[in-house]
């Protein structure tokens, strides 16, 4: 897990004890060939106060989608094969009935025209109907964008990032 | 639960257009999403093995948004309304600001605690021509139990409250009415769950306003009276009181208005009494003179017709008083 990127330490920091390894007799996706496996998931995101005022915030298995609900969209990656998967991009467009919520990690490559282009969240605008630009904001984001450098055989991970259903 | 998926979508032009046509089907209201619209999520990823790029794609994941069961109630009624004895007609709105289409039972409650009188209510109904004014006949009155139509996501209903008001109702006394809407699927704290029962098949919810709603209406008592009262002094022509022929008779008409209301074309007539003659030019109000001519101003008198005041809209608490004289034959 030493090549995974920030947010991915992000998202394991505060979700799952462990990522849940993938079936390993089920038919890898893409192609024939293809040794990288990826599964999605949901989870609902439940964040709680103890009597002490610490908070904390747990996945568990989502039971209610209702609009304000906040969902954490998961993948679930595995390296089935004997040779490192290297320069492993993924995208995964965002459905336009959730947003990305904000306290997404500041870091995560977002595009907010499609998919055409991709950057952290700050750096990127947004045109106005007055022709003039705004700063996008986490409800424009179309894409969300997750680099790893190398995934090294059976090795398995979890990427994550939080959306709140519009 | 999620509805998973175990297909492998191929291509990303294909989920582009999955996207596209869910978020035509279903705008989201000022409740969020619409119910029963599908989320999926599905991620594609590139990566090289040794020298080799390759595409995968994971499953797609669907989960189904539920229905919230929202709703909020507010009174029409511009203040309290005037209340006489009689019917009347309070007015609300309902509004469905859930995320899904839903039907509200109406109960409208005449007996609040502090209420000072008590009305009877008669009827519900929807202002069916949506003019916002009750037209009887036309806005349809709704059957035992009163349930508005399903009202879809942000809909808005006016509902009509008939009452009648009891004829012991006193000045200034003060009445509510409250209209509550509740959810038909069901209604509790937030997060009460009615599951399987909402739009497209998902759980119904209720939302932060609990699924209900209430509004109340205030009635005030506005019960107007006159008080008329008339007297007369006689001076004789001798300076006596004595009522012989020549004796003048100045009577006096005192209209006092009781309650905080107002009384409409209040016009105060007499007749000149027989075996008397109307003393000419004796017409007066609050000790201002009119004359006997009709049109030119509130006052006309005549010997035949007798004396007419028009005293139009007297406010409560308002006392004129008329005086003419008469002359003993």
């Amino acid at each position: 897990m030493k090549t995974l990127n920030a947010l991915v330490a992000a998202i394991l920091a505060a979700t799952l004890p462990m990522a849940p390894a993938l079936a390993q007799d089920a038919a890898p996706a893409g192609g024939e060939d293809a040794t990288v496996q990826l599964e999605s998931d949901v989870m609902a995101i439940v964040t709680t106060t103890d009597e002490g005022g610490v908070t904390s915030t747990k996945l568990s298995e989502p039971t209610e989608f209702t609009p304000g609900t906040k969902l954490s969209f998961g993948m679930n990656y595995a390296n089935n094969g004997t040779e490192p998967a290297t320069n492993v991009t993924g995208t995964n467009p965002l459905n336009p009935a959730v947003r990305l919520a904000p306290d997404a990690d500041p870091a995560l490559m977002v595009s907010v025209d499609g998919g055409s282009t991709f950057g952290p969240l700050a750096t990127l605008s947004v045109a106005t109907e007055t022709q003039g630009t705004r700063p996008a904001t986490h409800a424009d984001v179309t894409h969300v964008r997750w680099t790893i450098a190398s995934i090294a055989p059976g090795e398995t991970g979890r990427i994550a990032f939080p959306v709140i259903i519009r | 639960m999620p509805i998973r998926s175990p297909s492998h979508s191929k291509t990303a032009l294909w989920l582009s257009f999955a996207f596209a046509a869910s978020l035509v089907a279903h705008p989201a209201s000022a409740g969020g999403i619409s119910a029963g619209t599908l989320i999926e999520n599905t991620a594609t990823a590139t990566y090289e093995d040794g020298g080799t790029s390759r595409t995968v794609t994971s499953n797609t994941v669907t989960v189904r948004v539920d229905e919230l069961l929202d709703v909020t109630v507010t009174s029409l009624n511009s203040g309290p309304i005037s209340a006489a004895p009689g019917e009347l007609v309070l007015t609300y709105e309902v509004t469905n600001q859930g995320n899904g289409p839903e039907a509200f039972e109406l109960v409208a409650n005449p007996t609040i605690g502090g209420n000072e009188f008590e009305v009877t209510v008669e009827s519900l109904a929807i202002d069916s021509n949506g003019n916002g004014v009750y037209d009887p006949g036309v806005d349809a009155i709704l059957a035992s139990p009163e349930t508005t139509p399903d009202l879809a996501a942000d809909e808005t209903v006016t509902v009509f409250v008939i009452v009648t008001v009891p004829d012991t109702v006193a000045d200034e006394e003060v009445s509510d009415v409250e209209l509550t809407a509740s959810a038909v699927t069901g209604n509790g704290a937030p997060g009460t769950i009615f599951a399987g029962q909402g739009e497209g098949g998902g759980d119904a919810i209720a939302g932060t306003t609990t699924a209900s709603g209430v509004a109340v209406g205030t009635l005030v008592g506005r019960v107007t009276t006159l008080d008329l009262a008339k007297s007369v002094d006689l001076l004789d022509p001798f300076g006596g009181e004595s009522a012989v022929p020549g004796t003048l008779a100045t009577f006096t008409l005192t209209a006092s208005v009781v309650g905080s209301g107002t009384i409409d074309d209040l016009t105060i007539t007499d007749a000149i009494p027989d075996g008397t003659t109307y003393a000419a030019g004796s017409l007066l109000l609050d000790a201002a003179p009119l004359t006997d001519a009709s049109g030119d101003d509130a006052g006309e008198a005549s010997d035949t017709d007798g004396i007419s005041v028009d005293l139009g809209t007297v406010s409560g608490g308002a006392t004129h008083t008329i005086t003419f004289d008469v002359t003993i034959d």
